[in-house]
């Protein structure tokens, strides 16, 4: 009846060109912590070249921080990799509501011509915290800016899991964006199909939008630590590493950076955790984050990465949208 | 043909046996037996147990082991039994006794950079030292930091920097770990005024192939420490180093472009007699574009440099020697496709090295990162095949001019990788049968000789002269190599002689009675 999107990238490459330089152990947030060659891409990409199953362990593990594509030397489509595995794995009972859920959705309803040029689609940390939401939005130009109904979420959910996301379903979320000169959107998961979905649309992270914004720069201060949403931006690496090395040079904050300029996840969490089957341990890497730092003000771009150094430190910590001073508490 | 079969079977590991290759194939070559026998795994369910009575893990499904079917090289290939994961020197110990007992090799893996197969298990058990990766304690003060020896050293410098602290040199590729460095060299761009990473090692903690733990170093157990050091894993698994470290520092780069391979040599070697700078190496597209890469920690030193040594250097800067370029290929017009090859590599390559995010006021920061990750971008690829010469420094024109003409003879395009390595007179005990030729004094040269493979594809045969052809030149010219384990163990009497390799199986056969620890490397 309907035909259903693959979550994979097509132009990129596969296992198969795996050299095996492990390149990518080198900033996986999971490598990090386990120390498990099987549960890096590495790991996953030599499975496949043996012609041995990729473990369920594995394929649930990854955190989709997206860091080790822009290093690997072959451009291995990771992300892809994984999310295929996803799909081809036995379904879960949470897949299986999705994929429910999104079959039923497969006659969405589509939203009416915007009034608004750009429009902002909210992740679901951002729309629980409305007042953030509202200095968002007044800050990216209040008229200028709609915030999408259908903010996609449960799209971005079914690719985490690996559930088949109805072609009909799809072209109904993105008839509406298609309509926009620009979209903004705080999923960094999400950002990465856009690009795909819509080559030709003017694709920002929340992130990116609000840091270019001049009274959040100006409010950045030299003992700042800056922290990047990684997945939005590991999917526009070549681009976004100079925007932020910018940001640096003129503003001197330091960033989750490592030394290849990739970005540390300060919550970092696999499927079950994402699902809220299993318990967060975000701690461990808030903490090598800050660790051997000295700084006097966290800023983050995501509100999840608020909550993890809440936890592991007394320093103050703000998102980005609450820097601007010119805007009263709404 | 029988007996030649059960001859080959009854020969024990490392001992030299009859040669079973016709003896009118390889005229003037000395041939000796030097693979006598694979292990079959006849204890290998005995072991597994024994492994699973410790508590300790043992993977064999055909991922756990497929993953570490080959090395960099990609030329040899091996499945071990199973796979361990390091977590700790007790559990390494552990691993080892019932390896002894049970008789089962244990080939010791850490980044799997090596080229001939090192690294690579032919049966047997792998132990995958990455699983030991903590960085235990940095001393700013004294400038020491003490690590596990699984660790790669792009790891070991991300701690290190957070307290504005960086290692003293290591290989130019992210993912080589301490352990298996420390094992065989480690050239830098800075070596050939530091010396070979295995020159930083102050200590190190190893177990024995019989199980033992021993801290050592130079003045504590100092003849395990000297033969760990640069021992190609025969003595022992390094679990533990302590290291040199010192200040970061951002460089100011200067690089220097000749047509002439022995030019640049000489400039090298002026420069790296005269302590003139801090960092200095040769990298080159094919012998065309020869360039001279010379780097400063500090003002000073590059301010006395520019006094006192650049004007001697014959290298051009990249504007005069593009112009020299355009009138010889204007000459030369039937040599227009290399000039297009040289134009092509030149656009791509220098960008590379000039990303904005890695050069702040005209210092680049990081330079492992820019250099590692220009190197896997440009040859890195799943075979690498990278013979290499290392001699004294009045041996080294010589050498690689020779390397060169066989590199023009195998290869349309090729790159070489040259670089001194300032020799430590104290550590004279560390170096015997190593990469650091015994000729050598002050500083030893190596050279890389690394073919385009291009996507092209190359027989085996193909690949296996061309390396024999480089490595023939370090037998006819009394070096070493950089890799000289694994594969190309048949090298080793050629180079060394009999009397040095006797001795050395003879430490190896005390120091690991059943011949287990990492038998396919050397013996
Ligand atoms: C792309 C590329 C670039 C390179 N660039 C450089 C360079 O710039 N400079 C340079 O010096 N080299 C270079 N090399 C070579 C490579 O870096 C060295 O061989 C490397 O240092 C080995 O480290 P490893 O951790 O990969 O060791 P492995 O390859 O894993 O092991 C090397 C040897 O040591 C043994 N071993 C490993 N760990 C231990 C341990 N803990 N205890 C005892 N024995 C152990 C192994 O059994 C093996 O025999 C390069 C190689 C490649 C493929
Ligand atoms: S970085 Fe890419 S090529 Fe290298 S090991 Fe990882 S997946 Fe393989
Ligand atoms: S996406 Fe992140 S967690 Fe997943 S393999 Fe890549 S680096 Fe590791």
């Amino acid at each position: 009846m309907f035909g259903f999107i693959k979550n994979a990238f097509t132009s990129r490459r596969d296992h198969a060109d795996c050299s095996g330089c492990s390149l990518c152990l080198l900033v996986c947030p999971v490598w990090r912590q386990s120390r498990d060659i099987s549960l890096t891409p590495h790991g996953r990409a030599k499975a496949m070249q043996h012609g041995d199953a990729v473990d369920a362990a594995s394929v649930e593990s990854c955190t989709l921080c997206m860091a080790c594509e822009p290093v690997c030397p072959e451009k291995i489509d990771q992300v892809g990799m994984i999310l295929d595995l996803r799909r081809l794995q036995a379904p879960t009972s949470a897949r299986d509501e999705l994929q429910a859920h999104m079959t039923g959705l497969a006659s969405r309803p589509v939203a009416s011509r915007p009034a608004a040029s750009t429009t902002l689609l909210p992740d679901s940390a951002l729309r629980a915290h409305p007042d953030t939401l509202a200095r968002v939005t007044i800050l990216l130009g209040d008229k200028n800016i709609s915030v999408a109904d259908d903010d996609g979420s449960d799209i971005s959910q079914a690719l985490e899991v690996g559930a088949d996301i109805p072609a009909q379903c799809l072209e109904q979320f993105l008839t509406p964006l298609r309509l926009h000169k620009k979209i903004i959107v705080a999923d960094g998961l999400l950002l990465r199909h856009l690009k795909l979905w819509l080559p030709k649309a003017r694709i920002a992270s929340l992130g990116e939008a609000l840091s270019g914004h001049a009274e959040v720069r100006r409010s950045l201060r030299t003992t700042d630590l800056y922290v990047i949403e990684p997945r939005a931006y590991h999917s526009d690496y070549q681009r976004l590493v100079k925007h932020y090395d910018r940001l640096r040079v003129n503003h001197g904050c330091a960033f989750n950076l490592d030394l290849q300029r990739i970005a540390i996840p300060a919550t970092a969490r696999n499927l079950s955790q994402r699902l809220g089957l299993a318990a967060h341990d975000d701690e461990a890497h808030a903490r090598w984050v800050l660790h051997g730092r000295s700084i006097t003000r966290i800023v983050v771009e995501s509100l999840e990465d608020r909550a993890a150094f809440e936890k592991v430190s007394d320093i103050p910590v703000v998102h980005l949208a609450e820097l601007a001073d010119g805007i009263s508490d709404v | 043909m029988t007996t030649a079969t059960s001859e080959r079977t009854s020969i024990e590991h490392g001992t030299i046996g009859p040669c079973h290759v016709g003896p009118d194939s390889l005229i003037d070559i000395k041939r000796q037996q030097t693979n006598p026998s694979r292990w079959k795994g006849e204890s290998w369910s005995a072991f597994a147990a024994a492994l699973c009575d410790f508590g300790i893990e043992l993977r064999e499904s055909v991922a756990a082991r497929g993953t570490f079917a080959t090395d960099a090289g990609g030329t040899a290939y091996g499945l071990p039994h199973g796979v361990v994961i390091a977590r700790s020197a007790v559990q390494v110990s552990l691993l080892l006794k019932a390896a002894q007992q049970h008789r089962v090799p244990v080939t010791v893996r850490g980044g799997g950079l090596t080229t001939e197969g090192e690294s690579v298990a032919f049966g047997g058990v792998l132990l995958d030292m990455t699983g030991m990766s903590r960085v235990l304690h940095i001393d700013t003060e004294a400038l020491t930091v003490r690590t596990e020896a699984g660790i790669f050293w792009h790891s070991l410098a991300e701690e290190l920097r957070r307290v504005n602290m960086d290692y003293l040199s290591a290989p130019l590729n992210l993912t080589s770990s301490v352990g298996g460095t420390l094992g065989v060299g480690g050239i830098d761009v800075n070596s050939p005024r530091l010396g070979c990473s295995a020159d930083q090692a102050l200590a190190l903690q190893v177990v024995t192939p019989t199980g033992d733990i021993v801290e050592c170093s130079d003045t504590h157990n100092a003849e395990l420490f000297q033969r760990v050091i640069l021992g190609y894993g025969q003595f022992g698994v390094i679990t533990e180093a302590t290291l040199k470290i010192r200040r970061y520092t951002p460089l100011r780069m200067h690089y220097f472009y000749y047509d002439s391979l022995r030019t640049a040599i000489e400039d090298m070697q002026l420069l790296n007699r005269n302590d003139a700078s801090d960092y200095s190496g040769i990298l080159t597209i094919m012998d065309c574009a020869v360039n001279l890469l010379v780097a400063f920690d500090s003002d000073e030193r590059e301010a006395a440099f520019k006094a006192n040594w650049q004007p001697k250097l014959r290298g051009h800067g990249e504007f005069g020697f593009a112009l020299r370029m355009a009138l010889r290929y204007a000459l030369r017009p039937w040599k227009l496709g290399e000039a297009w090859f040289l134009f092509k590599r030149k656009r791509d390559i220098f960008p590379e090295f000039r990303r904005s995010e890695y050069l702040r006021d005209g210092l680049m920061h990081d330079r492992t990162v820019v250099f590692s990750r220009a190197v896997w971008k440009f040859w890195g690829s799943k075979q690498m095949v990278i013979p290499d010469l290392a001699t004294s420094a009045d041996k080294f024109v010589e050498a690689v001019e020779r390397g060169n003409q066989v590199c023009r003879k195998y290869f349309p395009h090729y790159t070489l990788y040259l670089v001194g390595i300032k020799l430590r007179p104290e550590h004279k005990p560390h170096y015997e049968m190593s990469c650091i030729p015994s000729d050598a004094e002050g500083w030893a040269y190596g050279c890389e000789f690394e073919p385009m493979i291009d996507g092209h594809v190359y027989s085996r045969d193909h690949l296996q002269s061309f390396k024999n052809a480089i490595y023939d030149i370090g037998v006819e010219l009394g070096g070493s190599y950089y890799r000289f384990g694994g594969m190309m163990k048949g090298y080793i009497r050629r180079v060394f002689g009999d009397e040095v390799v006797d001795r050395h199986l003879a430490m190896k056969r005390r120091a690991d009675p059943a011949m287990i620890l990492n038998r396919e490397v050397i013996f």
